[in-house]
């Protein structure tokens, strides 16, 4: 069994490509815009922020040990303050979209099966059971005690709201992609099928390219 | 988004300075820079070299494109032009009015280029305008924006999507003959 083990974990390096901190860095940043632009809560990218925050710290822990007011130390500071700036926004989206959409991304997360990627972070996941059971004590303790027994079920509005995948989004295209189905065949509409060509720039609804906004084969802007 | 952080992203992008001081090079998160030489010049990211400026440690060389010919002959394209032509740089705006901001004396012509870019500007955002009543009117579902910068497509975000989203919905309405569900 641990040979398994082992074998398995050596495959897993294999895959992990090595990438530099600038890399990483231009990964977070179209993750953000993507997070930022997309209806629905997006794969979260914790790899690139916890490398990212070891990143920082690293730079912080230099910059204290180094010469205070020299010309290099402020750059490097103003560096810091830019891509602390980022991911914090980036957390702080899908936050808002986990406390919007709270039901919704739980179920979707219980959805998905082991070998795929999680939706959320553990701590993400936490918060979001947290945050429902807050919510259902809430809503119990300030009126659903009062109702009459057969009302006090509140299990249709706690399920809340889901994101609206047929928003429009602007993307721009990475990697060519043909043949993609942006509408589907109605009784009034054909369907519509278009090439995505790398560069090029659209607006679309959400829905029909969300599984290339995960790929990366397009960048939500 | 903010236009704030359309102008964060616009910092990005790399300029070319003259410094007056002497460092080796710098080791960024973002990647490595310099070494910075007095009268050398070396490129880094635009934040930083609006704070050099600022701190009057650098002249910024402005950018190729920042000239009065190059852009009379680009405004006088997009003008003739029925669709929108490629920009010199994807944040145009930004970076002039960043330079125009911090390093006017370095800008040769400060103030024409700063005319030519607001027209420039002017006669895009018109045609934007115009494409987007075609656009909505034609009934149709997707369209590709090519060579539209990150600002242009932030302006128009708010009200595009929102009146998209709303014909759409009305659309499924239609066909679907009654309620539309939405997922």
């Amino acid at each position: 069994m641990a040979e398994v083990d082992m074998f398995h974990e050596e495959g897993g390096d294999e895959e992990d490509v090595v990438m530099t901190a600038a890399e990483v860095l231009e990964k977070l940043e179209e993750a953000w815009l993507n997070e930022k632009f997309s209806p629905e809560l997006l794969e979260g990218r914790m790899d690139l922020v916890d490398c990212m925050l070891d990143q920082l710290a690293a730079m912080e822990n230099n910059l204290r040990m180094a010469r205070k007011g020299d010309l290099k130390i402020s750059l490097h500071r103003m560096e810091v303050d830019r891509i602390r700036f980022i991911v914090s926004s980036y957390l702080r989206l899908r936050l808002e979209k986990v406390e919007k959409y709270t039901s919704h991304v739980l179920e979707k997360e219980e959805q998905k099966k082991d070998n795929e990627e999680p939706l959320m972070s553990d701590a993400e996941r936490q918060f979001a059971r947290k945050f429902l059971e807050c919510k259902k004590n809430h809503f119990g303790a300030l009126a659903l005690k009062h109702m009459p027994p057969n009302m006090q079920s509140a299990e249709k509005e706690l399920a809340g709201v889901a994101p609206k995948l047929n928003s429009y989004v602007f993307l721009r295209v990475n990697e060519n992609t043909a043949n993609v189905l942006i509408e589907e065949d109605t009784v009034d509409t054909g369907e519509e099928i278009i090439d995505l060509e790398k560069g090029d720039q659209h607006i679309l609804r959400y829905k029909p390219i969300a599984s290339l906004v995960n790929s990366g084969a397009v960048s939500l802007i | 988004m903010d236009p704030a952080e359309v102008e964060f992203l616009a910092e990005k992008e790399n300029i070319s300075i003259v410094p007056n001081f002497a460092l080796e090079q710098i080791y960024m998160i973002g990647g490595d820079l310099g070494p910075f030489n007095p009268g050398l010049p070396t490129s880094v990211p635009l934040w930083m070299a609006c704070s050099l400026k600022q701190r009057q440690k650098c002249r910024i060389v402005a950018p190729e494109w920042m000239d009065v010919e190059k852009l009379s002959d680009k405004k006088q394209e997009e003008v003739d032009s029925k669709f929108f032509t490629p920009m010199p740089s994807r944040h145009y705006l930004e970076v002039s009015q960043l330079l125009l901001q911090c390093a006017t004396d370095d800008i040769p012509r400060a103030d024409e280029v700063k005319t030519l870019i607001k027209d420039i500007w002017d006669v895009r955002m018109a045609k934007l305008r115009s494409s987007i009543d075609i656009f909505v009117k034609s009934d149709a579902t997707h369209a590709k924006l090519n060579h539209l910068t990150l600002m242009e497509i932030n302006t128009v975000r708010p009200f595009l999507t929102s009146a998209l989203n709303l014909l759409h919905d009305l659309r499924s309405n239609l066909t679907a003959g009654g309620f539309a569900s939405q997922d």
